[in-house]
């Protein structure tokens, strides 16, 4: 039973902060190697960025502790570590670069703080759902009208001199339509009302609306030419009608349609074939589509077990660029395999693990179905995201174009995960508040 | 010089890393040992095999016979007075929107709180692994219960008392 409780009286809050000293510590470690192996000695410069950083945080955590005192208490500190990691590692490859992303954790630590005081009750969000359904079409529409384009994939749009990359937020208000709409109609869609060829099919005016919005943000998103976010997209859809309806046909089917457009893809499209060569057989075309490939794979060789050690690894040529084109952002796993070897490496993997355990511990412990279907989404998103790219800089998938969450340099991605962190502790608060142990 | 402090901080992140993961990891594993929940909604999932004690001696009507009813006693958030009619062969009782009983506002009562089956002549009742449990005349059920005339059903803040159909 809940009672009237002191600020103090807190032990989940106190566990949250007591993770968050501990990245804390981390990122001043971090920070204070990759200075001194550039100028061989100790400055003040990295302890005054890993203040600042255990300031936001701290920031953070005190918001939380008044407006969700119940809400998870893991998925804060972990954001944090991979924050960390992302930090140091872009630091290694540019200072320049570390400051921006910096201020970037800034703004999504902001945005975090406003999405935990607007949608304390994420009961709010659900009435939402048409809007966000309609808002992640129109910032579709909106890149391939005036993006920008850039390596291949038109994704980017620039307002002043920002860039922007609005799949990423598009992603979170698609799961937030889907949970809204699923709950909505998921008793619809799990009892077929006609049968074809022995199999249950349910009525198209309740399926409609539904297809038609992965229908749109697939197409929108092929003529992106960003296939990463696109299958990303895909999973999360597929995911959430299974959660929703139990019902493995909607999975089966929507397997056999991407098989489908990916065979269509591969034939189509230049883009998708030169992926598909590097993936296969990176050395043979090692000087042209496999060269970023084949320098991942060498960079991550490099690393060894134990890695080379901060500002050791070999990242940047002769130049002060990057020997992987694009490390600070799709790469920046190598990166860390190279400086942190397989164990950190490993370490980041597990870290990933353990947020999307999170989400769907909290998607589990719901009581409404449109949180455990929002719940389950963006852990589902995470999760999928980092198999995606992860799996891409290994050569375990072919290569896609997708950032790693929190860790990735960039504005939008790293704001709009830190959204996502946002929505998952106003779930949780809710579930928690109402089964006290 | 420059190298041992590097190896010591190299050697300390990744150390750190580890126990933070670890700090966290083990409360997986103490979850894992508990009580799984499902995560996939599907209606009627997880209690369709749930052994009925009795199942073999239920005597089970060839006619269709009028619905019995659960008569609310007392209850923060329903009216005294108030039946829930056992109309359906399943009807749920607990917080969700679809509930049959639905007890919205009582934080001692899960989602899906229990089940009531209905057998032709024969009622019982089964908690469907509510946080506060489902009691029948005061006791807390472990298992599938047969509910017989007169017999109390509580959850949460709510008592009902069993009328079967005639």
């Amino acid at each position: 039973m809940i009672t009237e409780r002191g600020m103090l009286d807190l032990p989940t809050r106190n566990r949250e902060l007591g993770l968050i000293g501990l990245a804390v510590v981390i990122t001043t470690a971090g920070f204070a190697a990759v200075q001194l192996a550039r100028a061989q000695e100790f400055s003040s410069s990295p302890i005054i960025a890993a203040l600042l950083f255990a300031f936001a945080y701290f920031a953070a955590h005190i918001v939380v502790r008044v407006v969700l005192p119940d809400a998870d208490p893991y998925v804060l500190p972990i954001t944090a570590v991979l924050t960390a990691i992302g930090l140091i590692e872009i630091y290694r490859i540019s200072p320049q670069l570390a400051r921006d992303q910096g201020i970037w954790m800034l703004l999504g630590l902001a945005l975090f703080v406003g999405v935990v005081i607007a949608f304390r009750d994420i009961r709010r969000l659900e009435e939402l759902k048409y809007t966000c359904g309609a808002v992640a079409v129109g910032l579709l529409l909106l890149t391939i009208t005036l993006g920008a384009s850039v390596n291949g994939a038109r994704l980017w749009i620039r307002v002043g001199g920002l860039q922007i990359q609005p799949g990423e937020f598009a992603k979170i208000l698609l799961v937030i339509f889907l949970a809204g709409y699923l709950r909505e109609r998921r008793e619809v869609l799990a009892a077929p009302t006609r049968r074809f060829l022995g199999i249950g099919i349910p009525a198209l005016r309740h399926a409609l609306p539904l297809l038609l919005l992965c229908g749109i943000s697939l197409v929108l998103l092929v003529a992106m030419n960003d296939l990463g976010t696109s299958l990303l997209f895909f999973v999360i859809a597929l995911a959430m009608i299974y959660i929703a309806t139990g019902r493995l046909l909607y999975v089966g089917a929507g397997l056999g349609v991407f098989a489908l457009g990916a065979l269509g893809a591969v034939q189509l499209t230049s883009h998708v074939q030169s992926r598909i060569e590097g993936w296969l057989d990176p050395w043979a075309v090692e000087q042209t589509s496999g060269y970023q490939i084949a320098q991942s794979i060498y960079t991550i060789a490099d690393g060894g077990v134990l890695g080379a050690g901060f500002g050791r690894g070999l990242i940047l040529n002769d130049t002060g660029g990057t020997i992987i084109p694009y490390a600070q952002t799709d790469f920046i796993y190598s990166v860390i395999a190279n400086e942190m070897g397989l164990v950190g490496a490993i370490a980041v993997i597990l870290l990933y693990l353990l947020l999307s355990w999170r989400g769907f511990r909290i998607a589990t412990a719901a009581d409404d179905g449109f949180s455990k279907l929002l719940a389950a989404g963006l852990a589902t998103a995470v999760a999928f995201q980092v198999f995606v790219i992860v799996g891409g800089v290994i050569r375990l998938l072919p290569l896609t174009g997708l950032t790693l969450p929190f860790v990735s340099y960039g504005g939008s991605s790293v704001t709009a995960n830190f959204a996502i962190a946002g929505l998952l502790l106003c779930i949780s608060q809710r579930a928690n508040r109402e089964r006290p142990l | 010089m420059v190298d041992q402090a590097l190896l010591v901080l190299r050697i300390g992140v990744l150390v750190l890393l580890y126990v933070f993961v670890w700090r966290i990891a083990r409360t997986a594993i103490r979850d894992v040992r508990g009580a799984q929940e499902s995560m996939i909604i599907r209606p009627g999932q997880g209690f369709e095999h749930l052994p009925l004690a009795d199942e073999q001696r239920a005597p089970v009507a060839t006619e269709p016979v009028p619905p019995g009813r659960l008569l609310v006693v007392e209850s923060d958030v329903l009216p005294a007075g108030a039946a829930v009619l056992l109309e359906e062969h399943e009807v749920l009782i607990g917080r969700d929107p679809h509930a049959a009983a639905m007890l919205e506002g009582d934080g001692f009562v899960s989602a899906r709180h229990a089940l009531v089956r209905v057998r032709g002549t024969s009622t019982s009742v089964v908690d469907l692994g509510s946080t506060n449990g489902t009691f029948v005349n005061g006791e807390r059920i472990a298992i599938e219960t047969r509910l017989s005339p007169g017999d109390e059903v509580a959850v949460g803040s709510t008592r009902m008392i069993f009328e079967p159909g005639s």
